[in-house]
């Protein structure tokens, strides 16, 4: 806040004020801020923002990206491997409450019209017979899913959830550009983007009656149970998985909404039943709010080839035992072509215009709507009716009629006169331009603006007041050139009336309104475990690297180790795959060792890091944000070898740390803690096997006293030096070392019983029977008889827990295969 | 002429697989010129069978969910079915394929069996420059829509080889179309497209064709397996009308329809998922005999 401390409220006015007038100086009329500059709401929004970052706004762009980033909604930019934030602009879009109210109106009707549209074309379609809708409008969407015919959408509705893309005009008018039916994303990046303006402005939202986003999604909730026909009703959110674009965003309504975060494999639809495969055995699904493209959502209804979707979930819905938002199909409505015929729906369904108007469009696949689209051609954009290139769009885009060249030409009419249902005209759209930051000043760029709506409990629609916006990349104000946008922005609706401040959203925190019901899916349980187990086998194998280092290369740290000594230790990261046998025990060979089972490709500290990351990647809605943060580090480049086995040895405890002092005792945290301990104790054996052998030297024993973290505890009980009983009894079998191999088995032992079972005829479990035949082993054995036998077999004994614990909590390997082909003559 | 058909699909699985579900589209269905007299499915190992709650239209679906482990599956599926129809004749009085395409774009018939949806790619059957300048040749709008499409489907038999080993079943018609080569489906589905980029509705066809000839008859190929071919709209009064570009000939008296759609994803005999691990292996055999001789 140094900044801000120096720039005094008089001066922020004055720059604010500076900046508006310089603004509007050099910006066409139809824009926002120049509309609305006298406005109190501007000036204070610039005042803040002046106030923060002084004469430089690049600085509260930088501290806006910030706190986005450290929220942490990545967004996958399609065609880019990697997950970058969708940078946010300082400056939010500012909307009056009563010119949102006329917003929020058009998208309820148009909800509305559109459920009403698709109760016809799903059922009877006398729209069509009565020729209001051409077949071939229908026909030709992509969406358009033939077996969701005459099929009631479970809960009576085919929508719960939408969004539509909205244009101003330069005049200050609203219309619609898209539909978003399918599986609207976005909202997750708008209550983002809100946090992150929060942090960035402090209190104006209160000042400013900014109206909150909590009591939209609590009603999309209610709305989507209230739909069920169970009370107390699961809902899940299905993901495509983790290579979605907007996996992230999907991880985060499902924490913020208390929705389980599902995959297909996580699902089983079995006799007209949907059910999760959770630790505790199949448990019924109520509802799906769904991410997926509609098609792959079943590959026994729809689209065979889907590995994503869920064998028979449609005939579930069929069944009525499953509400689906939205209902798969519903894209039909999404196709550009429609929007020609909205109009005209709207009078005859509804007996009223549409509110909102949509772009002016015309479907060729009409004689006389193409006639004036291939007269009009240089005024007009030409596109994809149905969203699928057609032969005369190659690339699939809309494009400017006069902007094509000869040859482009010549293919779109001579495409137009055979197939002249696969494109639409629509009017060229201006768009009006809002403030952001470039070049360090104020600058206009065009912006399109994305709003939800969703059903209530009592199945009336309810807008999100807001949603984002976003901004062109140049000035350009062509709707058609825009593209996606570079920036997004929050958008702001603001009234003279104060805002209750229900906000379910402590502001700097992210707590969700509804507790998970309880319910851990297998796959969750799975990655949680080995979560646990790789870090800890980083962090086995760091102490190994780290006693190498320190005893036997850098020399002013500690007395040398004897060789047989440093031998052990190089067996055991040999055996550990992390690095090749070394030529020697030179001093440089001890090095390279060290510097290839940190950071070399496989089984390396930084291998096995990576392998936690991708596993926290995939666990986003069960981890905490700092968590995912100390994962996602990247791996210490600072340093030499020793400083940066320090750092990293850091990094393990802070992991541990949140995960034993901050996380919930859930059964989430229980398998992740089994991972931890399965890990440590085979670690543990392999210790002792090398270094407490009946032959042992004081250096081997100190050694495995270093490995074991028991140093001091040893030191505490045992005055007289080094004694392989004592050592063996503290690392192994005392039940009150947290390190001990003793107390790891005990406690998997105690996770064990603490999980559900599947039965309740009070038996064990076969991985419950394991467990307590280990523990048992340990307890009856004293230290001097403790042989390498005893320790292998307990080894053996804790894989074999392993496969138990994996074959009934986790999902079995079984991948699917297709049963296609087919001899054809 | 009445026909006894028996068709055995069956699965090798080189480790047993836990649990199948799989969808049956192998009762032919009700289709002008046809009656199905009886049908039977004979599945082992046995599961349950029921009628699938959700489909597609011109098609008989079933679904089977096998619950026990199993290292093979067989699904034979018996059917009697009598065929009358007759050979269609090209008159200078047929619908001329401008007519044609225009009902279709303003047809308000939304059921499975209009028009609409058969003038569009399906994801099988993408529109492709190259296959569609090739078939317009042929397409000329003020053309008799039996003579265009007679006169389609003659060409493609005519310059394309019959080659099992130049195509797989998830070809696409682009690559057979370079090769100018492959099976039944695949021209099938080079006509579709023609006819589809030309703005006419196409609609793939899946079924049977008689394994042995009359006598004197050259032997059909596409016998002992099923077969594919295309059905084309012709207009309100003549409806949908069936060409085989594989033999050259109409839709008649010796092809069974089992099921219609926009592709061989609406009508593939079996399909689903199947639980399990490694190879599986598929073998399918297929007889159709006449039970009776139709009088010379």
């Amino acid at each position: 806040m140094a900044s801000g401390a120096a720039t005094s409220l008089f001066d922020a006015a004055t720059i604010a004020d500076r900046w508006i007038a310089d603004y509007c100086a050099h910006v066409d009329a139809g824009d926002v801020l120049c509309a609305r500059r006298r406005d109190p709401e501007w000036a204070a929004l610039l005042e803040e923002l002046a106030a923060l970052s002084g004469e430089a706004l690049g600085t509260a762009r930088e501290r806006a990206q910030r706190h986005a980033e450290d929220i942490g909604t990545g967004f996958r930019i399609v065609d880019e491997g990697e997950e970058r934030p969708w940078p946010l602009s300082p400056v939010p879009l500012l909307i009056e409450k009563a010119e949102w109210d006329g917003i929020a109106a058009g998208i309820v009707q148009r909800a509305g019209l559109l459920e009403a549209v698709l109760q016809d074309l799903y059922g009877e379609s006398r729209l069509v017979a009565d020729g209001h809708v051409p077949a071939a409008l229908v026909g030709g969407s992509p969406f358009f899913l033939r077996p969701l015919a005459h099929l009631a959408p479970p809960g009576g509705h085919h929508l719960q959830f939408v969004a539509a893309d909205l244009c101003r005009g330069p005049s200050g008018e609203w219309s619609v550009l898209a539909d978003h039916l399918r599986a609207p994303a976005g909202a997750g990046y708008a209550l983002e983007n809100r946090l992150a303006m929060a942090r960035t402005l402090g209190d104006l939202q209160s000042r400013l009656n900014i109206e909150r986003h909590a009591p939209f999604f609590a009603a999309f909730r209610e709305g989507l149970a209230a739909a069920c026909r169970r009370a107390e009703p699961r809902i899940a959110l299905l993901t495509p998985g983790r290579l979605n674009p907007s996996y992230a965003e999907q991880a985060h309504l499902a924490r913020y909404l208390g929705f389980l975060l599902v995959e297909g494999a996580d699902l089983a639809a079995l006799d007209d039943r949907l059910y999760v495969r959770t630790i505790a055995g199949l448990k019924r699904v109520d509802a799906l709010w769904h991410r997926l493209d509609p098609r792959l959502l079943d590959p026994l209804a729809l689209d065979s080839h889907s590995t994503i979707g869920v064998a028979g979930v449609i005939d579930v819905m069929a069944a009525g035992e499953l509400v689906v938002a939205n209902a798969p199909g519903a894209g039909l409505l999404e196709a550009p072509a429609f929007a020609a015929f909205l109009p005209r729906l709207a009078e005859v369904l509804t007996g009223k215009p549409l509110l909102l108007p949509n772009i002016a469009t015309w479907w060729c696949g009409q004689d006389a709507e193409r006639t004036h689209v291939l007269a009009n051609l240089d005024s007009l954009v030409v596109a994809p009716a149905f969203g699928v290139a057609p032969l005369g769009l190659p690339d699939g885009k809309p494009a400017l009629g006069a902007a094509l060249d000869a040859p482009a030409r010549a293919a779109l009419c001579d495409d137009m006169a055979r197939r002249p249902q696969d494109y639409v005209g629509q009017e060229v759209v201006r768009l009006s331009t809002m403030p952001t930051v470039a070049d360090e000043a104020l600058t206009a760029r065009p912006f399109t603006l994305r709003v939800f709506a969703a059903r209530g409990s009592d199945g009336a629609w309810v807008v999100l007041p807001g949603g984002f916006a976003r901004i062109g990349a140049h000035p350009d104000p062509r709707a058609a050139v825009m593209g996606e946008g570079i920036w997004s922005a929050d958008v702001c609706v603001h009234g003279a009336d104060p805002v209750t401040p229900v906000s379910l959203l402590p502001p700097g925190d992210t707590s969700q309104l509804r507790r998970n019901p309880g319910t851990l899916p297998s796959r969750v349980a799975d990655n949680l475990f080995w979560l646990g187990r790789y870090l800890e086998r980083g962090e086995a194998l760091l102490g190994l690297v780290r006693v190498l280092l320190g005893h036997s290369i850098s020399a002013d740290t500690g007395a040398a180790l004897a060789s047989d000594t440093v031998a052990g230790l190089v067996r055991l990261v040999v055996q550990a795959g992390a690095a090749p046998q070394p030529n020697g025990f030179r001093r440089a060979d001890l090095t390279q060792l060290a510097r290839t089972a940190l950071e070399g490709e496989q089984a390396s500290v930084d291998a096995i890091n990576r392998q936690a990351r991708s596993i926290g990647a995939v666990s986003r809605e069960r981890l905490s944000a700092d968590m995912i943060r100390l994962l996602d580090a990247p791996f210490p480049q600072r340093g030499g070898l020793l400083d940066r086995a320090g750092s990293l040895q850091r990094r393990y405890s802070a992991l541990n740390g949140l995960a034993s002092e901050h996380m919930t005792r859930t059964d989430a945290w229980r398998f992740h803690d089994i991972g931890r301990r399965l890990e440590r104790a085979v670690a543990a054996i392999g210790f002792i096997r090398t270094f407490g052998r009946p032959d042992a030297t004081s250096d081997d024993l100190s050694t495995l006293l270093d490995l074991m973290d028991s140093q001091i505890s040893y030191r505490q009980r045992y005055l007289t030096g080094m004694a392989r009983i004592p050592v063996l009894d503290l690392v192994t079998l005392d039940p009150n070392n947290p390190r001990a191999l003793a107390f790891q088995v005990a406690a998997i032992s105690g996770h064990l019983n603490k999980l559900p079972l599947l039965s309740d005829d009070g038996l064990a479990e076969p991985q419950q029977e394991h467990a307590r035949g280990i523990a048992a082993l340990l307890v009856i054995t004293n230290a001097a008889r403790l042989d390498d036998a005893l320790l292998a077999d307990v080894e053996a004994r804790l894989l074999q827990l392993s496969g138990a614990i994996a074959r009934r909590y986790f999902l079995q390997g079984a991948e699917p295969l297709r049963a296609a082909g087919l001899v054809l003559a | 002429m009445l026909y006894q058909i028996r068709h055995v699909t069956r699965f090798d699985y080189a480790e047993p697989v836990a649990f199948a579900r799989n969808n049956l589209r192998l009762k032919p269905i009700l289709w002008s010129g046809q009656q199905l007299e009886d049908h039977a499915l004979i599945i082992e190992p046995q599961g349950r069978v029921f009628p699938a709650r959700a489909e597609a239209g011109l098609a008989n679906v079933v679904r089977l969910v096998v619950e026990q482990s199993a290292r093979t599956l067989s699904i034979e599926s018996r059917a009697r079915v009598r065929v009358d129809r007759p050979v269609p004749m090209p008159d200078a009085s047929d619908p001329v394929l401008a007519d044609i395409a225009r009902w279709a774009r303003e047809s308000r018939d939304a059921s499975p069996a209009g028009p609409a949806a058969y003038l569009f790619p399906s994801p099988r059957i993408p529109l492709d420059r190259d296959i569609a300048a090739w078939c317009a040749a042929d397409l000329d709008p003020e053309r008799g829509v039996l003579d265009a499409a007679l006169a389609l489907a003659l060409r493609i038999q005519r310059e394309f080889a019959f080659d099992p080993a130049a195509t797989l079943v998830d070809t696409p018609p682009r690559e057979a179309f370079r090769k100018r080569g492959g099976v039944c489906q695949d021209f099938a589905q080079i006509m579709i497209s023609g006819l589809r980029a030309a703005g006419l509705p196409a609609a793939y066809a899946s079924g049977y064709i008689r394994t042995l000839p009359p006598p004197g008859k050259p032997r059909l190929v596409g016998a002992d397996a099923t077969h594919a071919w295309v059905l084309v709209w012709a207009g309100p009064a003549l409806g949908w009308v069936g060409v085989d570009p594989t033999n050259g000939i109409w839709m008649a008296g010796d092809h069974i329809v089992v099921a219609i759609g926009r592709d061989y994803a609406d009508v593939a005999p079996i399909d689903g998922i199947v639980l399990g691990w490694g190879a599986q292996q598929m073998r399918v055999s297929v007889d159709v005999e006449p039970l009776e001789q139709v009088p010379a």
